[in-house]
């Protein structure tokens, strides 16, 4: 193999596609859109939460249990304990809600629809037998639920009777809302885990195994598209002329490898002052050598997405057919993320474990059980991860370079899996 | 320079090329002529080392073909393609870099090479940008930068307007003199005869016929001299017919007949000879003729390499 031909071929190849307006628009497009979708389907969410306690300023009661005759004719809510806890406690914030009583159904139905009232309660007799109530709302949406709130604290404070006061009430209506928990770190030290530390805990690992499953998928996806675009307008046998399919080969896998790596370190540069203050306030510990094991794990499966990726690239006569193939390669590195929730919950169990072992799943799952919180993973495991990802990325470099050698000059049928495996075997 | 000795390559058991074996010799323009599926394809891919023969050996400048090598051999293969979205002088230099030169020896050979094929003021225009005539001189231009010493061309007249065809004529040329060797692969049998030294023919992966390209065409003509004289010229002894061919009588001969026998009748007569030449069929002719023969050499009375030949009808046996 001749490496002046690689890093010629690296050097083409890395500058050719980041110098493509499309890697520009996916380098700030998407986390311009993830920002988007997140400002979309989160900052209204909390907003909207707010607003619909803000707008809850009359609530008609239908009692047919007598229990709430002496109930307080107004409920005080504090909507600062609804938002998000990431910075410094907001100072209260109190909203007063009327409670208005009517004889019946219809009376209480008739002042809702006319806009009197925001909400009715109706209490049946055999309220406290059963424990149903009903609510009736002029409209629902997602975010309705919040309202729920000071109805509770009203009705704690009817069935208490009237010698407690608002704190009283506030308290036992919802007892463990202030309540910390303190767990022991990966370091065996017990740290506190509030609302901001469980929202940096959660999106950490999520963070990292994305990260990492998308610099493989992007570098790949590049490796497939880029050989089949070279095949299908017959770049390569000019090129084959001059340099071995190996070290075609080699050079596509160096420097669109790089280019996948280039757009993460936007992705990432772009996202440490969001993601990095949050970690940072949050107080959060990355396990030691993360970053090494992270490169490792990126070279290993990059390495072996990548070879096959690129054989498949290989066999196939246009873009779209390589694409099709790509999208079940880019299904099989983020495999660990779909089910993520389950490796996050138990890191060290049999799911967990089986998947940071299989090669095409380890990369992935093996970053989500190193970030998530209080996990220790065994140094044996990990090292018998790499291992069994180096002998699957050697093996698929094999592969690859057998079938690239042949595929890369055949045109018309599509072969078979048959007919791969027969290429493959070929001296 | 090229040798190529009983080379066989087979796929599933068929052998596409069946033991061929020919020379290419330095600053010849040697043509590879063969019909579609002849396996000139495969042949080529082995000589620029992009397939590795079953069996049999190539050798250019006394090496095996291989890494060594390869850098002095270019190849404009027939299905063309670039990068469409890079920029033309960056192509050129891509492949300059490619084959061994300097970023700036790269970048000072393309700019020359742009300047030889007319595309001097496209050089920082996009691949794409460009027509397809003007895609296949950048492409040439791929070939050429470097200084190869072995340079196969694969249809390279195809798309080109006549002008375009007399700018490549003119390279290919001065490449010749300047010692370059040239293997042309086309079907335009009137480049071959006009371009090229010696041919070699293959059919169904077979060698079927191989030597200079004249003395093909006599091999296959019929036994016959052109003659451009003032005079009468029939009834002459030895002469089977006399056809009018243009401006010229070509005199069929009778099979014991020599065309030395035949002029001394002539000059007896007292008749002034102009010109006599032997009678050659167009190439075309005998690639038709050729191919719709199979592998029908019509050996006793060819004069183009013996050898050759009794070992083409040897394997073909």
């Amino acid at each position: 193999m001749n490496w002046r031909q690689v890093f010629t071929i690296a050097r083409r190849e890395y500058r050719a596609t980041v110098r493509r307006k499309a890697f520009l628009f996916t380098a700030i497009g998407t986390p311009a859109y993830f920002a988007l979708v997140m400002y979309i389907s989160l900052g209204p969410g909390a907003k909207e939460k707010l607003s619909t306690l803000r707008e809850f300023t009359a609530l008609g009661v239908v009692d047919s249990t007598g229990l709430y005759r002496d109930a307080p004719r107004e409920i005080q809510t504090d909507i600062a304990l609804e938002a998000p806890q990431l910075g410094a406690p907001l100072p209260p914030q109190i909203v007063r809600t009327h409670v208005q009583f009517f004889p019946d159904m219809p009376a209480a139905e008739k002042a809702l629809r006319r806009g009197d009232l925001n909400q009715v309660l109706v209490i049946p007799a055999d309220y406290l037998v059963r424990g149903k109530l009903r609510r009736y709302a002029r409209s629902s949406n997602l975010f309705s639920s919040a309202d729920g709130r000071p109805i509770s604290a009203w009705l704690v404070e009817g069935l208490a009777g009237r010698g407690l006061d608002s704190i009283r009430t506030a308290r036992i209506s919802r007892p463990t809302l202030g309540m910390d928990l303190y767990a022991l770190n990966r370091n065996g030290v017990f740290e506190l885990k509030d609302d901001r530390r469980e929202l940096v805990d959660f999106m950490l690992p999520l963070a990292f195994a994305m990260l990492l499953g998308l610099s493989i998928t992007v570098g790949g996806q590049y490796l497939l598209t880029g050989v089949a675009e070279e095949k299908e307008s017959r770049i390569l046998e000019s090129i084959l002329c001059t340099v071995t399919p190996e070290e075609l080969l080699g050079g596509k896998l160096v420097g669109l490898g790089a280019a996948g790596l280039t757009l993460v370190g936007i992705w990432v540069a772009m996202g440490i002052p969001v993601f990095g203050a949050g970690a940072v306030l949050a107080k959060a510990t990355l396990p030691a050598g993360i970053a090494f094991i992270a490169l490792a794990y990126f070279l290993l499966a990059y390495l072996f997405y990548g070879s096959l990726m690129t054989g498949i690239g290989s066999v196939t006569n246009n873009m779209r057919e390589a694409q099709q193939f790509g999208v079940w390669f880019s299904f099989l590195n983020f495999a660990p993320v779909i089910g993520m929730t389950l490796i996050l919950a138990r890191p060290g169990g049999p799911v967990a474990t089986i998947m940071s072992l299989f090669p095409p799943t380890a990369a992935t799952a093996m970053m989500l059980r190193l970030m998530a919180p209080s996990s220790v993973v065994p140094a044996w495991q990990i090292g018998i991860s790499l291992t069994l990802l180096l002998l699957a990325a050697w093996l698929a470099l094999a592969f690859s370079a057998r079938v690239f050698r042949i595929g890369l000059l055949m045109y018309g049928k599509t072969p078979n899996l048959p007919e791969i495996l027969r290429w493959a075997g070929r001296k | 320079m090229l040798q190529v000795h009983e080379v066989l390559k087979s796929y599933d058991g068929r052998a596409v090329v069946n033991r061929v074996s020919f020379e290419v010799r330095a600053g010849e323009i040697f043509a590879l002529l063969g019909p579609n599926g002849a396996g000139k394809t495969t042949l080529i891919r082995m000589i620029t080392d992009i397939l590795k023969p079953d069996s049999g050996t190539i050798r250019f400048e006394g090496q095996p073909i291989g890494a060594e090598n390869r850098q002095r051999i270019a190849y404009l293969p027939e299905e063309r393609g670039l990068y469409k979205r890079s920029k033309v002088g960056e192509v050129i230099e891509y492949w300059g870099t490619l084959k061994g030169l300097t970023r700036a020896a790269a970048q000072r050979e393309a700019k020359e090479l742009l300047a030889r094929v007319e595309l001097s003021e496209w050089t920082d225009k996009q691949v794409q940008a460009l027509s397809k005539g003007m895609q296949q001189k950048l492409q040439l231009c791929t070939a050429l930068i470097g200084g190869p010493r072995l340079l196969i061309l694969d249809e390279p007249f195809s798309g080109l307007d006549p002008v375009n065809v007399q700018l490549l004529e003119d390279i290919l040329s001065e490449r010749r003199a300047g010692g370059v060797t040239v293997l042309l692969s086309t079907h335009q049998m009137n480049k071959v005869e006009e371009l090229c030294d010696r041919a070699l023919m293959i059919n169904k992966g077979y060698m079927v016929l191989y030597g200079p390209v004249r003395e093909i065409r006599r091999a296959h003509a019929d036994h016959a001299i052109m003659v451009r004289a003032q005079g009468e010229l029939d009834g002459l002894p030895g002469v089977r017919r006399v056809e009018q061919v243009n401006g010229d009588k070509k005199l069929v001969l009778e099979p014991q007949a020599t065309a030395g026998s035949v002029l001394r009748a002539i000059l007896d007569r007292g008749v002034d000879v102009e010109s006599m030449n032997m009678a050659e069929l167009p190439l075309e002719d005998v690639f038709i003729k050729v191919v719709r023969e199979g592998l029908g050499l019509d050996h006793g009375r060819s004069e183009i390499e013996p050898d050759a030949l009794a070992a083409v009808a040897e394997r073909a046996r």
